[in-house]
């Protein structure tokens, strides 16, 4: 149990940590070329930093069922095969690539206007990481919770009321 | 003579008692005008699909609204089985927004929804208000002024979705609690409320509404199967700033499917409209019955008064 | 009361003078022209009097606690349920009961029917208390009281049902005001400030019918805000005005012959022969108003669920209570009010008037509170909100006794000075 956490821990896709991966100039992308673990640490100021297992991760799933079309196998998802079934390996395959870290700033919003934008519901990465993992890790029984893979930190604690901040007992909320 | 005196007296009287209500006609008018919601508003589409009840949207906003502490801590899940008078947890003085679970029937897995104010683009609480103490702001939001607010609570009446509350609490500072999208201290800066920001599944999408109901029917047309069809919010009430898709029909998952698609004030204009005639026709009505009742002893008199100058 | 007015001639007050031909001063008419001794003797022999003061050792406490820790911890008014008996008795409640005034107003003033003078005053004046203590109500249940006159001079907003609400009763407070003056002018002797008014009557008489016929719709139209919570059957979104002004109007009626009732039996002594020997008359005449408005408020009634296609409501549980509240509360009444009519059984119609006016507490109540919210769950009044609002109608009681002793509401002030 203890070491399924620990691998646990590191689960979660994308980085923030910064992860380079040299582009492979192949049409397709093998496990190989991928990295050993990412980073993620965007919540970090709640929760504490996950090492995502990235090499674990390449033995339960293909790199589409991450990766969308981006890292250049055969696409499945019937939106995404429409206009890249044939576009091949793209130059950038990290999350951060594609995912806003700040989804819902003021100029990225402005960027949705385009009329003839296509990708105008793409989570931000936060959204898409956690999307991601948990709608898998729902079917594969893998972890769900959210300190089952990263713990709180004080300040998540704190606004948690948890831990050592939890409401004293017996104390209830007032109003009728 | 004595009779034109009479009438003088008699519109002397007239006008004293109807100035007032001059004064206030003009006011009326506004009253029948309807108020449209800002186009370029913002807003948030909730996806029940995304939803993992998670409560950090509470945790956020409790924080960031700096309400009271709360019962339980915010991880703690036995909340979504509290039930009080048969109903799940709902917006009170110490909350803005609440989380609750709902059990469907046929469904592997619960579903989650959170509610708070949805800002509606013709508020029921800003068009009950007599003292104007609700904005629509251009932002979207549904904002609040305590500052001239009288306890009515009529506004919480009016709100189609139980969302204004009283602090019942307080004798000398009561007040009404309810979100308000983060104005002050985000939304006016362009910044997304504190529960979208803290919402790790992006349950909560924030963006321009127009926007939104794009992405909305986008989600529900890419993925057949998957929502039902509708975005909740998109035409209830005459369309709130925030609005709710879900994989379930929405009345399985507490949402009342009932409420009007107008916004509520036009289930008032039929009265609104009532009052302009109410003023202007009754004067002339009434002063015609009484003439006419009157006819009788007024010739009488006339008749009275004319033998007597005979004599 | 009785025993005195036997032994002294002079009492009860109807005049300036008394028997030596000197003057009662204010403060003597106030004592009603009895010594204190004797004002505290008539005081404490009355059994009601007990009862009021039972009623405020408790009340008034009760008051204290929610100025000092507020309407959470006398009621049972919640975020679900925003109103409760303050409002819903107090306000919706009081407010058609007192239509009295506007009423008999016209019918004497605009419709010239002088036979109705005789309870003019006491009309006017159970419309002025009504109104009064409807505000009080309002200033219970405020959260804010002290704010009250905000939405006429602060902050407007005239795009609200309350807004005119608000407007309409003050203004109609200062009309019920100046039509109950002359009776106060008479009794103080200053006769000038009477002719003052007398003048404005028909343009009072007027604007009193305008603001009565929008604020009593008004009511009813502040329902229309809540579409989705009040139950259907009791909620008509295009009717609902219509509805409450017409039932207004026999619950106003109904409410003068109570209270006439009860003054002809209780206060006697205050009577002068004019009220007495013409109440019954009268009751029979406001009992055809009431009737004719009955048959009218029963079928915009039905022609509301026939609108909005309710049938089928009718046939649940809560269509029952509905035909419940219909049947008790408008058919009953309306068939002892034309038998009472047609064979002149004034008791009768007095016990109608009593059923009428208990009928449109209820249907008020129903509105605000019992049908509202339907779908979610039924509240039980808080048993302080229960004594807080009979305190306050005790306040209302004794203050509409106290005028009527004194003031020249149901005689005639003999002898100008
Ligand atoms: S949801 Fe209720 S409180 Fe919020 S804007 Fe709409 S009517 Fe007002
Ligand atoms: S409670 Fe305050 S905000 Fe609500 S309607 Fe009344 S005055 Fe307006
Ligand atoms: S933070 Fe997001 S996922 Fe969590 S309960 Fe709130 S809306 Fe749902």
């Amino acid at each position: 149990m203890q070491a399924r956490k620990r691998i646990m821990q590191t689960a979660l896709a994308i980085a923030i940590g910064g992860v380079l991966i040299a582009p492979a100039q192949i049409w397709s992308m093998d496990a190989e070329d991928a990295p050993e673990s990412v980073t993620i640490d965007s919540l970090v100021n709640l929760y504490t930093g996950v090492e995502f297992d990235h090499a674990m991760h390449v033995d339960y799933a293909s790199c589409q069922e991450c990766h969308h079309h981006t890292t250049g196998g055969e696409v499945v998802n019937p939106n995404c095969a429409r206009c890249h079934s044939t576009s091949g390996e793209a130059d950038e395959v990290t999350c951060t690539g594609c995912h806003a870290t700040d989804r819902f700033n003021e100029t990225y919003i402005r960027t949705l206007e385009a009329p003839e934008l296509y990708h105008i519901d793409k989570p931000g990465l936060k959204g898409a990481y956690h999307l991601n993992c948990i709608s898998c890790h729902e079917t594969t029984s893998g972890p769900t919770g959210c300190q089952d893979c990263h713990t709180m930190t004080d300040a998540g604690e704190k606004m948690f009321y948890t831990g050592k901040y939890s409401p004293a007992k017996g104390h209830s909320a007032p109003g009728h | 003579m004595k009779k034109t005196v009479s009438r003088r007296n008699f519109l002397k009287g007239g006008l004293a008692g109807t100035a007032a209500v001059a004064v206030i006609q003009n006011k009326e008018a506004h009253a029948a005008q309807s108020f449209e919601g800002y186009p370029e508003g913002m807003g948030v589409l909730v996806d029940l699909t995304r939803c993992i009840g998670c409560r950090s949207c509470e945790a956020a906003c409790n924080k960031e609204q700096e309400l009271p502490e709360p019962a339980k801590p915010f991880d703690d899940y036995s909340v979504f089985d509290e039930i009080k008078h048969g109903q799940k947890r709902r917006t009170d003085e110490t909350a803005y927004t609440v989380v609750n679970r709902y059990d469907v029937p046929n469904l592997d897995h619960p579903l989650f929804r959170k509610i708070q104010c949805n800002h509606c683009q013709e508020p029921a609480c800003l068009t009950s208000c007599f003292v104007n103490a609700y904005t629509k702001t251009p932002e979207g939001a549904v904002i609040y002024n305590s500052k001239v607010c009288v306890g009515c609570r009529t506004c919480m009446i009016a709100c189609p979705f139980y969302i204004p509350t009283f602090k019942y609490s307080s004798a000398f500072d009561p007040r009404i609690m309810k979100c308000v999208f983060c104005y002050d201290t985000r939304l006016k800066d362009g910044k997304p409320p504190a529960c979208v920001e803290a919402c790790p599944q992006e349950a909560l999408t924030f963006g321009r509404r127009n926007d939104l109901i794009n992405m909305g029917r986008q989600r529900i047309r890419e993925t057949p199967g998957k929502y039902v069809e509708h975005i909740y919010g998109e035409k209830e009430v005459g369309g709130t700033a925030w609005m709710y898709i879900s994989s379930v029909p929405f009345d399985q998952v507490g949402f009342d499917t009932h409420v009007p698609k107008e916004p509520i004030l036009n289930s008032v204009k039929d009265f609104l409209a009532i009052v302009p005639m109410v003023l202007t026709i009754w004067p002339g009505l009434f002063v015609g019955f009484h003439l006419l009742a009157t006819r009788k002893e007024k010739i009488k008199e006339q008749e009275k008064e004319d033998k007597e100058g005979q004599v | 009361m009785r025993i005195f007015s036997k032994e002294r001639p002079e009492i009860p007050i109807v005049h300036h003078l008394k028997a030596d031909g000197t003057e009662w001063t204010i403060k003597e008419k106030l004592w009603l022209g009895l010594s204190i001794g004797e004002y505290k003797k008539q005081f404490f022999r009355n059994p009601v009097n007990w009862l009021m003061m039972g009623i405020f050792a408790l009340g008034v406490p009760l008051l204290l606690q929610r100025y000092i820790y507020g309407l959470g911890a006398v009621t049972h008014a919640s975020n679900d349920y925003p109103w409760g008996l303050f409002l819903g008795f107090g306000l919706f409640g009081m407010v058609p009961l007192s239509a009295s005034g506007f009423m008999l107003g016209t019918t004497v003033e605009l419709f010239g029917r002088k036979d109705f003078h005789p309870i003019e005053r006491l009309a006017l004046l159970n419309g002025l208390l009504g109104y009064f203590f409807a505000v009080l109500f309002l200033e219970v249940d405020l959260g804010m009281p002290w704010r009250l006159p905000y939405p006429m001079f602060v902050s407007l907003g005239p795009a609200a049902v309350l807004f005119l609400v608000a407007w309409h009763v003050a203004t109609y407070l200062s009309v019920q005001v100046a039509e109950v003056l002359p009776a106060f002018f008479e009794w103080i002797g200053w006769l000038k400030g009477k002719r003052v008014i007398r003048k404005m009557v028909l343009g009072l008489t007027i604007a009193g019918i305008i603001l009565s016929t929008l604020h009593q719709g008004a009511l009813g139209a502040l329902f229309t805000y809540a579409p989705a919570k009040v139950h259907p059957l009791w909620l008509s979104v295009n009717f609902q005005w219509i509805h409450f002004f017409c039932s207004s109007i026999f619950a106003g009626l109904s409410m003068i012959i109570i209270s006439s009732t009860l003054i002809r039996y209780f206060m006697a002594w205050r009577c002068d022969d004019e009220f007495k020997d013409s109440l019954d008359y009268i009751t029979i005449g406001l009992a055809k108003g009431c009737s004719y408005s009955m048959i009218t408020y029963l079928i915009i009634k039905i022609v509301a669920v026939a609108h909005d296609q309710e049938w089928s409501y009718l046939l649940t549980g809560w269509g029952s209570y509905y035909m419940l509240e219909l049947g008790v509360a408008v058919v009953i009444p309306m068939f002892m009010f034309a038998i009472g009519i047609r064979h002149r059984y004034v008791g009768l119609i007095r016990f109608a008037a009593l059923i009428a006016a208990l009928g449109i507490i209820w249907n008020r109540l129903n509105t605000a509170l019992i049908c509202y919210n339907w779908q979610l769950y039924q509240e039980i009044p808080h048993w302080k909100e229960v004594w807080i609002t009979i305190t306050i109608y005790s306040l209302y009681f004794l203050t509409y006794r106290f005028i009527v002793y004194r003031l020249p509401i149901v005689y005639g002030w003999k002898g100008e000075k």
